[in-house]
């Protein structure tokens, strides 16, 4: 991580400390329900594309307040957040039959629909050049991101991979993965070579994948 | 570029399931995706490694308005066609609901008089000829496949007890369809095992109080 991210990671540090024994407790339900959710959640993708709007609405009573966040996440604006995060269901509704069972899971599915819609919004606005107010909205709600990203890292025992990762090369990924930012731009906006931030992306997702597969 | 390099491939599938392509490169590799499944299927791969990002994501509250939102945007699609016919259809759902209600409730509250026991008679031949349905005052009687009576003739239906004669409950009504009215003595027999049956019977019935023509259908009376 750089120093800006670092010195955020301070002052949360002492409230997690604090806060880390029911993030304990978080672990230890959340990790079994999300397993066997993939499995209704499948069930429920099914029912969808059948046209079962109850199915629908269950769908999105579970699993909208994980993409809103993933939304949020990506665009750090409530209001554009909201908008993704409609635009997403409306996509899960008419697309439920392309859902691929066998390739992915289903929150893998929905995340990805989020993930996309933000980062197409966010390239487009790349491409536009924001009026002042826009880019300093943009800018005020990336740190708020990053703490919930701090605050919530003990959450999932997945998590030590990602605590693997040299802090460029987990930087360089998250930025890719959340703000949809290219080879270029990361090396723009890091500053770094481009070839320091195609090296840091591969190594990275090797180590991943490679802690994950273990 | 070789894409059948492996090592390429896999790098590839990473970056495009991180989203770090350039706009033409991502173009490309989709088209590339299309028709190859193996990568499609690292992609996902990918997509499924890179979920750890997300795990840490807090969850937000949703405000109702998304939901109204997704709503709007889906029902539109059906209201296209004749934008009332939802509305009709649903209002006539509605009234249909609404009669039914209605109709039973007074049934309830006018038909205090419940099919208490029933008997379909048979023929010599077991064919079902007559169904008879007690009520509480009366029997109704519906035919099912009487045979023709001759005008100076009667069909005279009657009530055997398990140890006792027939007792005449009345004659069947002209074409088998009908009432036959009962009397509180032919009430409590009725309440008793009984079996009813049809004679053929001189016209207004039989002289003597027993059958004395032949016995042409009968059936068990079933209490419900």
């Amino acid at each position: 991580m750089n120093g800006t991210t670092a010195s955020r990671e301070l002052p949360s540090g002492g409230n997690e400390r604090t806060a880390r024994p029911i993030h304990r407790f978080v672990i230890v339900w959340r990790t079994p329900i999300s397993t066997a959710d993939a499995d209704q959640l499948r069930q429920l993708l099914a029912q969808c594309s059948l046209g079962n709007r109850r199915a629908f609405e269950t769908l999105y009573r579970s699993v909208a307040p994980r993409l809103h966040g993933v939304a949020l996440h990506c665009l750090g604006r409530a209001d554009l957040a909201e908008e993704i995060l409609q635009e997403s269901f409306v996509r899960i509704w008419n697309n439920a039959s392309r859902y691929e069972a066998h390739l992915s899971a289903p929150m893998t599915w929905m995340v990805n629909i989020t993930r996309n819609l933000a980062i197409d919004q966010l390239r487009r606005f790349r491409e536009v050049p924001l009026v002042d107010g826009q880019e300093d909205s943009l800018a005020d709600d990336s740190p708020s991101a990053h703490e919930l990203l701090d605050s919530a890292r003990e959450a999932s025992a997945l998590n030590h991979c990602l605590e693997t990762l040299e802090g460029p090369q987990r930087q360089s990924i998250t930025l890719a993965y959340f703000h949809g930012l290219s080879y270029a731009e990361l090396a723009e906006q890091l500053p770094a070579p481009l070839g320091s931030v195609k090296s840091w992306i591969r190594r990275g997702m090797e180590r991943l994948r490679r802690c994950l597969e273990s | 570029m070789n894409y059948q390099n492996p090592r390429l491939r896999r790098a590839l599938a990473a970056d495009y399931a991180i989203g770090v392509m350039s706009k033409a490169a991502r173009r490309r590799f989709e088209a590339l995706m299309r028709d190859d499944a193996k990568l499609r299927a690292q992609v996902a791969e990918w997509q499924e490694n890179l979920m750890v990002l997300t795990e840490s994501v807090a969850e937000q509250p949703v405000p109702d308005r998304v939901w109204q939102g997704v709503v709007a945007r889906i029902d539109p699609q059906r209201l296209h066609l004749p934008e009332k016919r939802p509305f009709w259809s649903r209002l006539r759902i509605l009234a249909a609901a609404c009669s039914l209600v209605l109709a039973v409730a007074l049934g309830v509250f006018y038909n205090h008089d419940p099919v208490s026991a029933s008997a379909t008679l048979l023929s010599g031949t077991q064919t079902p000829a007559l169904r008879v349905k007690a009520h509480a005052d009366y029997l109704q009687v519906e035919p099912l496949s009487l045979a023709a009576v001759q005008a100076d003739r009667s069909l005279e239906l009657w009530a055997i007890p398990v140890d006792g004669k027939p007792v005449s409950l009345g004659l069947v009504p002209k074409e088998g369809k009908g009432r036959v009215e009962l009397s509180e003595a032919h009430k409590a027999l009725l309440g008793t095992s009984v079996v009813l049956a049809v004679s053929l019977e001189p016209a207004g019935g039989s002289p003597t109080g027993q059958p004395t023509g032949p016995v042409l259908y009968q059936g068990p009376l079933a209490v419900l």
